[in-house]
Formats: C-alpha cells, structure tokens, sequence
C-alpha cells in the first residue's frame, strides 16, 4: 500500500501530471523538464522527488548529462483502483474544458 | 430488493474559461464535446425539471429525470445504467463565477461500489494510453 499512496499523490498535482505527460513522449534532460513550467526550479526539483519516489520517473546518467525517463508500471496497480465513473467524467469534462480553452483562443485570434 | 450495496461518490472540479451562463448552456448543448450527450448513438434530452433522457452509447443506455435546473448555477438529474446496477444515482452540477471564468463541479452520487464498476482491466489501458495525453495541458483541479 506504501507505493500505491505515493503514487495516488504523485499524480494528484497538475504539475506533476503534465511532466508525466511530457516524459511519456520520452526521456529528457532536467532544464527540458522544467522549461514549459512558470515555476521555479526546485519547485520543479520536488516533483521530479515526489515522482522519483513513486517510481514513475528514474534518472539515467549518460555521459556528463542525465536523462530523467517516465516508468509507467506503478500506474497498474493505481488502475485498479479507479472507478469506471472517474474515467468517464475526467475524460468528458477535459473534452468540455478543452472545447472552452479552444474557443477563447479563437475569439482572440479575430 | 435489498438495498445493502455501499455506495460511492465522485466530484471533480473543473476550471472553464467562459461565463456560468455560457458553461451552463454548453453542458445541455448535444453539439458541445465533453457533455455527456454529445457523441450519442441515440438521445432524447428534456432539460427541464421532470423531463426525463435516454442516452445510447456504445450499445449501453442510460436514464435520468431532471430535479433541478437552475440557469446559470445548478442543474440536477438522476443517473441509471447497466453500471448503476439499476440503482437511480445523482448527478449535481454547480457552476460559479470564478473571475471571467466558472469553477464547475460535477457530483456523481449514490454508485454501488462493486468490483464490476472498478474497471481493473480497462483501467491499465486508460493510463497508459489515454492518461498522458489528457493531462498534458495540466489545467485539471481536483479535491
């Protein structure tokens, strides 16, 4: 139960989901990790601990630079607990938030 | 029929950037993506209080009567389906003005908490297929 905790408040602050979402398309360096982010970087720092401490991040040292990976294995034991009810609503209400972000945008661009 | 089933409760909070009254009429407009009508195979919308929906997705149906409809701050209705187990559970939607935008909250209610409804297998898909892509914006609030 231990690591399914630090998973459950891994993946329970936006941040640290975006740079999931970042590292899913694979491994980077740390400045790459931080840049989208408009936050300081040992804030960024303590996610990457809070992630590397749930096991969905590791670092590997390549020559002089390190290069931070997303492990998606602790996610499995973390499906089990969610409900068919939190899916279905998360996936519909990101749709609807992002079909208001989409048109902001484009009220702008006119 | 016995009624011992534990019941669980979802909320989830979202923040959208356009006014409750615009939000409101999105989330009662099929046409809009991320409400529930919208993408169904077949649906009857009544939104208004005692009007009742059908909603067919995926060959699955769902029912509900309107409680509460309350432009631009509330709207209430009841949810049933094969997941629901028959059960009538409780949708509540709020929505505030927050700034120029709207903190939505969406309250599922009343679920049987069966092991059917945890979704083991589906899940492992969900996350890896589908998890990085929909918090890639990071934008999602929750309690």
């Amino acid at each position: 139960m231990g690591q399914l905790s630090d998973v459950l408040t891994a993946i329970s602050h936006p941040t640290r989901r975006a740079i999931i979402g970042q590292l899913a398309n694979g491994p980077a360096r740390f400045l790459d990790v931080a840049k989208p982010f408009d936050t300081a970087l040992n804030a960024v720092t303590k996610h990457l601990k809070l992630l590397e401490r749930a096991g969905l991040i590791e670092r590997e040292k390549r020559g002089r630079e390190v290069f931070i990976s997303f492990r998606g294995e602790p996610l499995r034991e973390v499906a089990g607990w969610v409900h068919e009810y939190e899916r279905f609503w998360n996936q519909r209400l990101d749709q609807f938030e992002q079909y208001f972000k989409d048109q902001k945008k484009k009220g702008k661009k006119k | 029929m016995s009624t011992s089933t534990a019941t669980i409760e979802f909320e989830f909070e979202r923040t959208i950037p356009a006014p409750p009254g615009e939000v409101f009429d999105g989330w009662l407009n099929p046409k809009i993506p991320g409400n529930p009508w919208n993408l169904a195979e077949k649906l009857l919308l009544n939104a208004q209080v005692d009007g009742f929906f059908y909603w067919l997705i995926k060959g699955n149906s769902h029912y509900g009567r309107f409680t509460e409809i309350e432009r631009p701050g509330r709207i209430q209705h009841t949810w049933m389906s094969r997941s629901t187990l028959g059960e009538e559970t409780m949708v509540t939607l709020t929505f505030k003005r927050q700034g120029d935008d709207t903190l939505m909250t969406l309250v599922h209610s009343g679920i049987p908490d069966t092991e059917a409804g945890r979704g083991h297998e589906k899940g492992w898909n969900y996350f890896l297929n589908i998890f990085p892509e929909q918090f890639r914006n990071g934008s999602r609030k929750e309690k």
